[in-house]
């Protein structure tokens, strides 16, 4: 008997492994166990190791939406900002438009 | 139940959102001249960051005249508050931060108040994400574009669409999100886990069905 056979306790059921993927995933290890029994049950079951790589990949995704998206408020929104801003702040001359269109 | 209000300037090191906030050229003055009054200086600071705020509101909130009118709320806030800017932390994590808040007290006002927000942000069953203990699907790597990930995104329930965004996509930290939403840290990483796993329900849907599924569920 291995070191680390020794160290694995009774395997345990994907119901349970899945139980533990939110702690697993919020201890910034980003799914990958320390435990020697998790470890082993993702190296042995092949659909355990499809899901955690699939929310992987969703983690690391979700950063491509980070940046803006080509969508921005139509004008109104300015155009009531800029009668409201106008109003309350005694600002007499707020632009028509916005002075640049990018961000 | 009232929100709980969170620090504009945050009071400890958040790398994440410092990283993605480099200076805007320009900006700094426009801050001061706006501090001072300046209308060409308010309409600049819109310009810069009218995207930024108007994409969150639209994720957080999934409705464009919703999210429309909280971009409103947003900007009109910042021009009435711009004097309390120190510069502690980068504008644009400032102005995100605002955002968050309104965006939370507005939903709070639509009807979270009433009862606990572990609660209303959990989704009913159907759209629970289904366990998965036996199937052999493909994988997602690799097969998922922006615009997808957009739809999906935008498909999810609400409480779990909020934890995402916050989380996954704008790097909030659970103990910043359960502070924000007023719940356990447990339920920030749970609703979190969930989130991703209704996601990767709808992606795969997505990547078999001719009409993909983030387009049904997001036109429901």
């Amino acid at each position: 008997m291995t070191q680390n056979d020794q160290n694995l306790s009774a395997p345990i059921s994907c119901a349970d492994f899945q139980e533990r993927l939110p702690d697993l995933f919020a201890s910034g290890s980003n799914g990958v166990p320390d435990d020697l029994t998790l470890q082993h049950h993702l190296d042995t079951c092949e659909n355990c190791a499809n899901l955690v790589r699939d929310l992987q990949y969703i983690a690391d995704q979700a950063r491509m939406l980070l940046e803006p998206a080509e969508e921005e408020p139509s004008p109104g929104v300015w155009a009531n900002i800029q009668s409201k801003l106008s109003a309350e702040l005694a600002i007499p001359e707020l632009p028509l438009t916005p002075k640049l269109q990018t961000d | 139940m009232t929100l709980q209000a969170v620090p504009i300037a945050p009071s400890g090191p958040a790398p994440s959102l410092f990283k993605r906030n480099p200076p805007i050229a320009g900006e700094a003055e426009a801050i001061e001249s706006a501090k001072a009054g300046d209308a060409e200086a308010f309409s600049k600071l819109y310009a810069l960051h009218k995207r930024r705020v108007y994409t969150l509101c639209l994720r957080m909130l999934g409705n464009v005249s919703e999210a429309e009118d909280m971009t409103q709320e947003a900007f009109l806030h910042l021009f009435r508050k711009i004097g309390s800017f120190r510069g502690e932390s980068a504008f644009s994590t400032w102005l995100h931060r605002l955002t968050v808040n309104l965006v939370l007290m507005q939903l709070r006002k639509k009807g979270l108040q009433l009862v606990s927000l572990e609660e209303t942000i959990s989704p009913t069953d159907e759209d629970s994400p289904k366990r998965d203990f036996g199937s052999r699907d493909p994988q997602l790597t690799g097969s998922v574009d922006r615009v997808t990930l957009e739809r999906a995104v935008a498909a999810l329930p609400p409480g779990y669409r909020m934890v995402f965004v916050l989380h996954d996509v704008e790097g909030y930290e659970h103990n910043e999100i359960a502070t924000m939403l007023e719940c356990s840290t447990g339920n920030s990483k749970s609703q979190l886990h969930k989130a991703r796993l209704k996601l990767r329900e709808l992606l795969r849907q997505n990547g078999q069905s001719s009409q993909p599924a983030v387009l049904k569920e997001a036109a429901q």
